[in-house]
């Protein structure tokens, strides 16, 4: 004979509403719910770090690109400058090579001043589309005549010959405006314009 | 569904027994929380502090009208608990009988608790409340009884004083039972025991003969004994001469009690008295199963 003494009769009255336990195999629903809210905040921490040390970088490179954009600007000014210098540089060496078959006579112009006399203002123009023709534009601070001719005769030693001379005696002053061409032999000149 | 649904799905307590589920164990019910158990009798009431873990504290048993007893004590008794639950076992005004040829249809026992006219037919009286054991070899059944104008007055009476009551129970009945269940452990045995239960609980008595497989005779009486228990022999006395010489007595209490087994001897010379009390046997059995 078995009989067992597991169960317990109970004689308690006035029970409703009483529901039987869910299955424990649903337990798997909040243990899942409490695992995603794990899994989200790991995540959560994992991408917020991962933000962070982005967030960085990005900063990084952009403090980064603006010392560079600072570099590229100052680089640029001073190759800015560099250029401006080369091409007065390079205006200068033109000027230079250019007023060079001038240069003797430009000496022989201020050789011949004498002791009283002495050049306000001395201008050679080469005309671009005429070179053999130079036009000359003379002030000399004295009062006697005699130094524009002792100064013309030095202009032709250097075989340059004066046309449509012009010639202006004023207080102190004389100026004098000529067009001169050289003679005998051919002019191989630079085009550009000296002054 | 409610929030508190959700509330109750993700604090898992929808998995857990509710605590006034009665077909749920005790310790599934209230998992690590302290309930007292509440021996009530027709002029005394006792109760047994039930920690979380199952232990229990010693039995306090005042001999007085239960009612007076709460109104003095109830505050402290409630102190013992968490959230108030109790146990009671009811130790008067129940009877228990030996019946024979009761329904034995599946699903019977449950039936017996809704609607019992159908279990019992001419045997069942209305306003009362039964439970039956069924022995498995023979015909007989034991059947207990209760006025349900009882356990509901039992019920407020608690509640009155703040308790909530999770379960009510026959004492007797539970230890007779787990008597039954403890001495006949094999299905078919070549030698089925004899023997004479004597089940005392907080001054109930109750005696079964059991001969081999049959049950043949049971006495029950409730408010037999206080301190003095030699009002016990009283009661069991007549046995003697229908027992066998060779059948013993299978003893159950409660909780040990002094003097029982010398009363006993008395009254049946020369039987082996076999104690299957324990501290605390009761408030177990109750919260365990």
């Amino acid at each position: 004979m078995q009989i067992s003494g597991r169960f317990i009769d109970d004689f308690k009255t006035d029970r409703k509403g009483i529901t039987p336990p869910l299955p424990a195999v649903l337990r798997l629903v909040p243990i899942g719910f409490y695992c995603a809210i794990a899994v989200a905040i790991l995540l959560s921490a994992v991408f917020l770090l991962q933000y962070r040390i982005a967030t960085q970088k990005r900063d990084g490179h952009r403090a980064q690109a603006g010392t560079l954009a600072t570099q590229t600007a100052n680089t640029l000014s001073e190759r800015t400058a560099l250029e401006v210098q080369i091409k007065k540089a390079i205006n200068l060496q033109t000027w230079v090579s250019g007023s060079r078959p001038l240069q003797p006579l430009v000496v022989e112009i201020s050789r011949s001043m004498g002791p009283k006399a002495n050049i306000l203002d001395l201008s050679l123009v080469r005309d671009e589309k005429a070179p053999a023709q130079v036009a000359l534009s003379l002030k000399i601070g004295t009062d006697s005549v005699r130094q524009l001719d002792t100064t013309l005769e030095k202009i032709a030693s250097q075989q340059y010959r004066a046309f449509s001379p012009t010639q202006t005696l004023g207080q102190g002053e004389l100026d004098y405006r000529a067009t001169l061409v050289r003679q005998g032999t051919k002019q191989t000149s630079p085009a550009d314009p000296v002054q | 569904m409610t929030s508190s649904d959700l509330k109750s799905v993700l604090n898992f307590s929808s998995f857990r027994s509710e605590p006034d589920d009665p077909s749920a164990a005790w310790k599934k019910r209230f998992p690590g929380k302290r309930s007292v158990l509440f021996g009530v009798g027709r002029s005394s009431l006792s109760w047994q502090a039930i920690g979380k873990g199952g232990g229990t504290e010693d039995v306090e048993t005042v001999r007085a009208d239960p009612k007076e007893i709460l109104t003095s004590s109830a505050a402290s008794i409630k102190d013992k608990t968490d959230d108030g639950w109790c146990l009671v076992s009811m130790n008067t005004r129940y009877t228990i009988s030996l019946e024979n040829n009761l329904s034995r249809r599946p699903g019977s026992e449950e039936l017996l608790k809704t609607n019992a006219r159908s279990v019992l037919g001419g045997r069942y009286e209305r306003g009362k409340l039964y439970a039956m054991t069924h022995n498995p070899e023979t015909n007989s059944s034991l059947l207990v009884s209760f006025e349900e104008d009882q356990t509901r007055r039992a019920e407020s009476m608690f509640r009155e004083f703040g308790f909530r009551v999770g379960r009510i129970c026959c004492g007797t009945y539970v230890l007779l039972r787990h008597a039954l269940s403890v001495t006949n452990t094999s299905k078919g045995s070549d030698k089925p025991l004899s023997t004479l239960y004597v089940v005392l609980c907080e001054g109930a008595v109750c005696a079964l003969v059991q001969d081999q497989d049959r049950w043949l005779e049971l006495r029950s009486r409730t408010d037999v004994y206080d301190a003095d228990i030699s009002a016990v022999g009283d009661i069991l006395a007549p046995f003697h001469a229908r027992l066998a010489p060779e059948v013993g007595i299978t003893l159950i209490c409660d909780t040990p009690l002094s003097g029982v087994e010398e009363v006993l001897s008395s009254h049946f010379p020369g039987r082996a008295i076999t104690d299957l009390s324990k501290p605390g046997l009761l408030a177990g059995l109750l919260t365990q199963n």
